[in-house]
């Protein structure tokens, strides 16, 4: 995995996460932090750091990120949600616009 | 289950953070009007988008979206006053780099911005139903720049003074024009058209007028299209370098309009270089220019093609009246095959083969063949030229061109049947003198016919050639019983059917002794293998192959007609005969024996006989004898008969005279097929029927028409109603 390829999106606990860029552009708030033409910071570091959401939400998301990209290629399976996590994890889903 | 407790559920209003700082808005808010401040000075880098966009998702989702959105309203119009300023003061040239230059830097910013305010173009926007955030930017801009007082015109006029001076020959910088249009068009289409569009084509319209006008005072026709036709792919490629699609058919409009819709007449009639002339010149490609640029125009084509029509009708006219060009007729269709090649021609390589104008070619041709009432004379002796003589050594497919070409001609004709007529006539003499050169080609000319005419048309035709064929037969089997005739004359009969022949009723001449024996066998002969049949002679038909002894000996063998060889066997027994002498003697009708005496001896080189006095004309008192010192340089001998190739006056009033009796059993059949049909119709609908029914054989005279209703109402076709008097009914 080049380093180009994938990005890191950091918890509020300080958790990283390296995943593929394809799959963290699933969100399109964070596709238009690294496609926008003007160099903010999270382009030119390639990482993001989301101080509102915590880590096992973060994961959860990088999880849902590969999953729908699966599902997108014609592999559908079930996407597993623990009732426990559902609220945070649709404002979380508001938030990056997923 | 059922006895088991139900839980209830509720759902409760989820709760935000409760702000706490009333401060909070504004802080935020100075965060991002700094970001904001920070992307139009292209100094972004240090800013965290997640930061920005948190911001701006909090306070939309704390209700302060009408202050975000407002907050980034002022900021950006206060940023875009500041450029119009440095535009504006932009020198000369520079505007427009400047110009394209900030507006680059605008649509990157302006992307940037909506990027991190996105939240609010997702959510707060669509719900108080203001403007997206890119196309505020868009209006800003344009409202600020762009319909900024003194830039608005200064930009309108740079652009003109661009184009005008691309117009006189400069170069200028097309990339840059581009941008700036693509600008305009992004600004939506009202703002492209308005401040940009309407008025290029204004200028383009009063460019064109005044250029058109100067190059109409000196140029001739060809050199102003091809002027016209430059500026016109000049526009073009203008539109397809840097103005917007939709402008090309507005500016060639304009060009159209002013370079050719408004000189059309001028151009089409103009002296020494105008249509007229060009097609006189056969100047292909001013015609194809002038048809593609006319084509462009309302009403383009149709002038070219008036003009043409009326000039090819004006020289046919001529052509087909010309006293000088009617003296040989061969002539005379040959002219008319050139001048349809030349249009053909020019139909096809200039005007793309267009089809309304191979009707008025066709239309103008029918027009002025038809003002001659000899061409189907002339066409008919023009193919028996051609198939007596013109096709030796022409190749098979060559014949079926000119044969094709002919029946082009056929086809213009509106009297078919007076063509079939004299067809007929030159086909015997062609067939009974065996002067035909190639059967296949007559054959072939047959099947036209037949395929354009119908079966009826050639049937008598087809008869002429099976009639040659059975007599080939017959007369191989005359001979086969008759071994005896092996020395002796040799005779060669066609038997022709009466009716399929155009056989004038004549009179049967005395042959000599030893011919009219042989013909009496074979009378008989082929009465025994015929019964019911009844053969006469034509003697004014055929043709006598006979050798001849002169003075010192020579021999020669002498090629003559039947009526020749009569006159000439009188001298085996006879050296002097005086006129009275010959007619008793042969009984050949006074005008033919003269004129067959005449050929005999009064053409120099041919003259066998010798008469008293010496005269051009045959008189009823001259002697004859035998020239003696008659020589020729060859063996063979051939006498024509004196015959004048087209018809003479009286001859074609016959012609003509049988003609019209011929039509008089057509048309009344057409009338009776139409009335079979409709029962009852009125005069002038029956005229009209019968001319259409008639149309493909000959033009149907009205006058003659009626004339045939009331024979046929004689003789109880037909039936005026008794109220109405132009009504006819049918009677069965």
């Amino acid at each position: 995995m080049r380093k180009e390829d994938t990005v890191k999106l950091i918890s509020a606990e300080g958790f990283e996460f390296v995943i593929h860029k394809d799959a963290a552009m699933v969100s399109q708030t964070i596709r238009n932090m690294l496609t926008s033409p003007g160099s903010f910071a999270e382009t030119e570091h390639g990482e993001v750091t989301f101080p509102e959401i915590s880590t096992t939400i973060l994961e959860k998301i990088c999880k849902y990120f590969y999953w729908n990209l699966q599902f997108a290629s014609g592999k559908e399976t079930e996407f597993h949600i623990e009732p426990e996590l559902t609220l945070e994890l649709m404002m979380a889903a508001n938030y990056l616009h997923t | 289950m059922s006895n088991q407790k139900k839980r209830n559920f509720q759902i409760e209003a989820f709760k935000h953070r409760v702000v706490v700082d009333p401060k909070y808005a504004d802080k935020t808010w100075k965060i991002l009007e700094h970001a904001i401040h920070e992307i139009y000075n292209h100094n972004a880098s240090g800013l965290s988008f997640e930061e920005l966009y948190r911001n701006a998702y909090n306070m939309v989702l704390h209700k302060f979206g009408e202050k975000l959105y407002m907050g980034l309203v002022n900021t950006m119009t206060s940023h875009l006053k500041e450029i119009s300023k440095t535009i504006e003061a932009a020198q000369g040239g520079f505007f427009l780099e400047e110009l394209n230059r900030k507006w680059n830097d605008h649509n990157k910013a302006l992307q940037m911005i909506r990027d991190i305010l996105m939240y609010m173009d997702r959510t707060y926007i669509p719900s108080t139903q203001k403007t997206p955030v890119h196309e505020l930017g868009l209006n800003l801009w344009r409202d600020n720049i762009v319909h900024f007082n003194k830039i608005q015109t200064r930009l309108l006029n740079t652009l003109l003074e661009l184009i005008h001076r691309e117009r006189t020959g400069e170069v200028i910088n097309r990339g840059l024009m581009r941008n700036i249009i693509k600008m305009l068009m992004d600004l939506g289409p009202s703002v492209y058209q308005e401040d940009f569009e309407k008025p290029f084509l204004e200028v383009s319209a009063e460019f064109y007028k005044g250029e058109s006008q100067k190059f109409i005072e000196c140029c001739d026709c060809g050199d102003y299209l091809k002027k016209a036709e430059r500026r016109l792919n000049e526009e073009l490629e203008r539109v397809t370098h840097y103005l917007d699609v939709k402008s090309e058919a507005k500016i060639t409009n304009v060009v159209e309009k002013e370079m050719i819709a408004n000189h059309m007449l001028r151009l089409v009639h103009m002296e020494n270089s105008g249509l007229v002339n060009m097609l006189l010149d056969d100047k292909y490609e001013d015609l194809g220019r002038m048809y593609n640029l006319f084509r462009r125009v309302p009403d383009g084509l149709p002038t070219i093609r008036e003009v043409m029509t009326s000039h090819i009708r004006e020289t046919g006219k001529q052509l087909v009246t010309d006293p000088e060009k009617l003296k040989d007729p061969v002539e005379f269709v040959q002219r008319l095959l050139d001048e349809k090649d030349k249009y053909d021609r020019i139909i096809s390589s200039s005007f793309t083969n267009d089809k309304t104008f191979q009707n008025a070619l066709n239309s103008s041709f029918e027009y002025f063949i038809n003002l001659n009432p000899r061409s189907p004379e002339f066409i008919s002796l023009f193919v028996d030229e051609k198939l007596r003589k013109g096709l030796k050594g022409v190749s098979e497919e060559d014949v079926e061109t000119i044969l094709d070409k002919v029946m082009m001609l056929f086809r213009y004709l509106q009297e078919k049947d007076v063509f079939e007529k004299y067809y007929k006539q030159h086909l015997a003499k062609r067939l009974l003198s065996g002067k035909t050169v190639s059967d296949d080609a007559e054959r072939s000319l047959i099947v036209k016919l037949k395929t354009e005419c119908g079966y009826q048309f050639t049937s008598k035709l087809e008869g002429m050639f099976t009639d040659m064929k059975t007599s080939q037969d017959t007369v191989q089997g005359f001979y086969a019983s008759h071994p005896e005739l092996g020395s002796g004359p040799t005779l060669t009969v066609q038997v022709l059917t009466t009716g399929s022949w155009p056989t004038q009723p004549s009179i049967t001449c005395n042959l000599p002794a030893e011919m009219s024996a042989l013909c009496e066998k074979f009378r008989s002969y082929y009465l025994g293998t015929h019964t019911g049949r009844r053969l006469s002679w034509q003697t004014n038909m055929g043709t006598a192959d006979i050798k001849a002894l002169f003075g010192k000996g020579q021999k020669h063998e002498l090629n003559v007609s039947t009526y020749q060889m009569c006159v000439l066997m009188l001298f085996n027994n006879a050296d002097r005969l005086n006129y009275k002498e010959i007619e008793q003697a042969t009984e050949i009708p006074a005008s033919d024996l003269k004129r067959c005496l005449q050929s005999l001896a009064c053409v120099k080189g041919k003259n066998v006989l010798r008469k008293e006095p010496m005269s051009k004309d045959i008189g009823e008192d001259d002697a004859f004898f035998v020239n003696d010192k008659f020589t020729s340089k060859f063996y063979k001998v051939k006498i024509g008969t004196v015959v004048a190739q087209k018809e003479s006056e009286p001859e074609k009033q016959e012609t003509r005279q049988r003609v019209e009796e011929d039509r008089k059993p057509q048309i009344e059949a057409a009338i009776v097929r139409i009335m079979k049909s409709r029962k009852t119709l009125d005069h002038n609908n029956i005229i009209a029927e019968v001319t259409k029914q008639l149309q493909s054989r000959f033009l149907a005279n009205p006058t003659e028409i009626k004339k045939r209703i009331e024979s046929l109402i004689e003789r109880d076709f037909l039936e005026r109603d008794m109220t109405d008097r132009k009504l006819y009914r049918y009677l069965a």
